[in-house]
C-alpha cells in the first residue's frame, strides 16, 4: 500500500497516495491501522462494513477514519484490507462512500501495541491530486 | 509583510501583539520564562493568535508554560467567551474530554512500600487495564451508563466505591450539572460501555509516587502531606466515550460555522454561538463525558485502595489513602469572573490547563477555603509530579488558572529514534523507577527526554504568580498505557 507516515510534535499522522481517490482513502485507511498494530499479525477473518458521507472530500476522509477509529475502540475490530466498494463525489464536493474492511478481533495477547488513535482530525487536513496522483495528509489525536 | 515580533511583558510573560493574524479582537499572552521561550513553537503562537480571533473572547487569549502545538488551540490555552456574545468550541477543550489527575496520600513511608513495589505494580497492571485495545473490567449496561452520565464520581460511590469524602476533594464533586445524556451518541455509549475502570495509552499513566520534597510546611500539613511519604497519582480522562463526543459534535460545529456565518482561521477552531442549540448540545454531552472521566477515575482510584490493601495487608484506616485532590485538565466551564470591576459569567476553556482557584473561592470545599485550591501537576515518569495551590493573581490575570503537566518537547517518531537501542525500562530503573508498560513503543515514546522539564514549567507559574508550589512527588513505580 501507499502510505508513509507523518512525524510531527506530540502525534502522529498518514500521508497516503492513490491512482484514484478511492485508492489513496484505501491506503491512508490502511495506514492509520498500521499505526495501532503491525499489520503482519493481523488475519482477514472478519468483514465489516462502514459507511460515511460528507460534504467535502476532506470530512468525507475524516468520517470514514473516524468510522473505523469507532470499529476498533467500540468492537476491538482491527482491520487490514480495506476495499471500498462504492464512492460518489458530486461536483459541489459532496461525498459518500461504502466499504468492506477485512480482519479479525485484536487480541491484545497475540497482536502488538502501537498507537491508541482517539480521531482523525482536521488539523494539517489535506486532500490533492498532483500530477495525476491524489495524495492525502491526515494527522490523528493519539 | 512587516516581520512582527513577540513583546516581552516581564520575566514570565510575553505578549503576542493584535495585529499577528488578522482579525484578533484582543492580545496573547503565553507564560513562559527566557529558557522555555527558546522551545516555543511558531506555530502554537499562532493558534494563541488565531483563539483570540473568536467571537466574543474576553481580554486575552492565554498560553501557560507547558505550551505546545494542539489541534485549533494550542496545549496549554486558556480562553474565556462572554455569555451574549461569545462561543463554545469542541476544540478549546479536546478529544479527552476531562483528562485530569487524581492524587492520593497514604500513612505510608518510602521505605514500607519499597520491598512490595514490584508486586503492588503487578497487582495494580492487572487490576487497571491498560494500553492499546484495552478494556475495563466492568461492562456497563445501557442503564448504568446512563447513571455513570448523569452522576459521574456519585454513580462510583453508590457502587460502594469511595466515599463522599472523596466526592468533596474532587473537582466540580465529580459530577458536572448539566449533563444531559440524551444528546451523547449511540457511537459514544458503544465506546463507552466497557472502558470504566481503564487507564488508555499515550502519557495516561497510574504511579506510585514519594513525596520528595516540601516547598510550604503549612499548606502541606494541611493537605495532610509530609516527606517520604507514599501518594499514589492517577492521570487519565474519559476514554473512547469522550473521545467519540468530540468526534461527533466536531462535526455539528462545522456545520453550526456556516449557518451562523462565523469566519474562522483553523477549521479545528469550530464552534458556534453559546446562546445557540448546537453550543447548548455539545456542553450538555461534554458533562456527560466529563462526568464518565470522574466516574473513571474514581473507579481506577477504588481499585487502587483496594490492591495496597490486598498487599500491604493493612486496613484502609492504616493505610490512610484519602484524596487530596481531583482536577480536571481539558473541559469548558461557566465560571463568574470579575472583568474590569464587574462579575459576569464566562465560559472558560481549559485545554491542557487546570483550574486553580484561590483561598476562600466560594467552590472550593471547606477543608481547602484557607489553603485555596490544590493544583496536581503531572510530569513525565522519570522526573517529577508536583501539587501547586491556587492564588488570586491567577483569579485576576488567568480565570485562575494554571499549567497542567510538562509539555512534549520531542515528536514521537524523534523519541522513538533516539531510544533506538537504549533500553528505557533498564534507564528508569537504574534510577530506581520500576515501570510496567502494556506497549514498548508507549515507554520509549513517553521517555522523560521527549518531555520540557517539569521543573521549569512549574517554576514559570509559581514566579508569574499564578500558583505555589507546595510539594515534588517523585515516581517510584508506574503503569503505562
Amino acid at each position: 500500500m501507499n502510505y508513509e507516515m507523518l512525524d510531527i510534535s506530540g502525534d502522529a499522522g498518514i500521508r497516503a497516495a492513490g491512482a484514484s481517490l478511492r485508492e489513496a482513502f484505501e491506503a491512508a485507511a490502511t495506514g492509520m491501522y498500521s499505526l495501532i498494530t503491525d499489520l503482519g499479525g493481523v488475519r482477514e477473518d472478519r468483514i465489516v462494513q462502514v459507511s460515511a458521507g460528507s460534504e467535502s472530500p476532506e470530512g468525507l476522509l475524516v468520517g470514514f477514519l473516524n468510522e473505523l477509529v469507532f470499529h476498533f475502540d467500540a468492537y476491538g475490530f482491527i482491520g487490514k484490507r480495506v476495499e471500498i466498494k462504492q464512492m460518489e463525489m458530486e461536483n459541489n464536493g459532496r461525498g459518500s462512500l461504502k466499504a468492506d474492511v477485512y480482519g479479525e478481533e485484536f487480541d491484545p495477547g497475540r497482536h502488538s501495541r502501537g498507537l491508541l488513535i482517539k480521531a482523525a482530525t482536521y488539523h494539517g487536513l489535506a486532500v490533492e491530486k498532483k500530477d495525476g496522483l491524489w495524495s492525502l495528509d491526515v494527522i490523528f489525536d493519539t | 509583510m512587516a516581520v512582527q515580533t513577540l513583546k516581552r511583558i516581564d520575566e514570565f510573560r510575553i505578549g503576542i501583539p493584535d495585529t499577528w493574524v488578522p482579525g484578533m479582537r484582543v492580545p496573547g499572552v503565553i507564560y513562559l520564562d527566557a529558557v522555555l521561550g527558546e522551545g516555543l513553537e511558531e506555530r502554537a503562537i499562532k493558534q494563541v493568535a488565531n483563539v483570540a480571533t473568536l467571537p466574543g473572547i474576553v481580554k486575552a487569549s492565554l498560553a501557560m508554560p507547558d505550551i505546545h502545538m494542539g489541534y485549533g488551540f494550542a496545549i496549554g490555552g486558556v480562553a474565556a467567551f462572554g455569555q451574549q456574545d461569545g462561543v463554545i468550541s469542541p476544540g478549546g477543550v479536546g478529544y479527552d474530554i476531562n483528562c485530569g489527575v487524581r492524587l492520593l496520600k497514604s500513612n505510608l513511608k518510602a521505605g514500607t512500600v519499597a520491598p512490595r513495589l514490584r508486586e503492588l505494580l503487578g497487582v495494580l497492571y492487572d487490576e487497571v487495564p491498560s494500553g492499546v485495545g484495552s478494556k475495563g473490567k466492568l461492562r456497563l449496561d445501557r442503564e448504568e451508563l446512563e447513571k455513570v452520565m448523569a452522576l459521574g464520581a456519585r454513580w462510583a460511590v453508590s457502587k460502594g466505591m469511595g466515599s463522599l469524602a472523596d466526592l468533596e476533594r474532587t473537582e466540580s464533586g465529580g459530577s458536572m450539572e448539566g449533563a444531559d445524556p440524551s444528546l451523547v451518541s449511540m457511537k459514544a455509549r458503544e465506546r463507552g460501555h466497557s472502558q470504566i475502570g481503564s487507564l488508555g495509552s499515550g502519557n495516561h499513566f497510574l504511579e506510585i509516587q514519594k513525596v520528595d520534597e516540601i516547598y510550604d510546611e503549612q499548606a502541606a500539613a494541611k493537605l495532610g502531606l509530609f516527606q517520604g511519604q507514599v501518594t499514589v497519582m492517577i492521570h487519565t480522562g474519559s476514554r473512547g466515550f469522550g473521545h467519540q463526543v468530540c468526534t461527533d459534535f466536531l462535526e455539528v460545529m462545522e456545520q453550526a460555522v456556516k449557518k451562523y456565518g462565523i469566519i474562522l482561521p483553523d477549521r479545528e477552531l469550530a464552534c458556534a454561538p453559546m446562546n445557540s442549540r448546537e453550543a447548548r448540545d455539545y456542553l450538555g454531552a461534554m458533562r456527560a463525558a466529563a462526568n464518565y472521566a470522574w466516574a473513571n477515575r474514581h473507579a481506577i482510584m477504588h481499585w487502587t485502595r483496594e490492591a495496597f490493601m490486598r498487599v500491604m495487608g493493612m486496613g484502609p484506616k492504616d493505610l490512610g489513602m484519602e484524596m487530596v485532590y481531583d482536577v480536571a485538565h481539558n473541559v469548558a466551564k461557566m465560571e463568574d469572573h470579575m472583568v474590569d470591576g464587574r462579575m459576569m459569567k464566562l465560559a472558560v476553556h481549559r485545554k491542557g490547563a487546570t483550574r486553580a482557584f484561590p483561598p476562600g473561592h466560594p467552590e472550593l470545599p471547606g477543608i481547602y477555603k484557607e489553603t485555596g485550591q490544590p493544583v496536581l501537576v503531572p510530569g513525565d515518569m522519570g522526573r517529577a509530579s508536583f501539587v501547586l495551590l491556587g492564588t488570586q493573581r491567577a483569579m485576576e490575570e488567568t480565570w485562575g488558572s494554571t499549567c497542567h503537566g510538562a509539555g512534549r518537547v520531542l515528536s514521537r517518531h524523534e523519541a522513538l529514534r533516539r531510544a533506538r537501542g537504549r533500553s528505557i525500562y533498564r534507564e528508569l530503573e537504574d534510577r530506581g523507577i520500576i515501570v510496567m508498560s502494556a506497549g514498548k513503543q508507549t515507554l520509549a515514546e513517553e521517555m522523560p527526554e521527549a518531555y520540557k522539564d517539569i521543573s521549569n514549567v512549574v517554576d514559570v507559574v509559581q514566579g508569574a504568580g499564578l500558583s505555589t508550589k507546595v510539594a515534588r512527588l517523585l515516581p517510584m513505580g508506574v503503569v503505562k498505557g
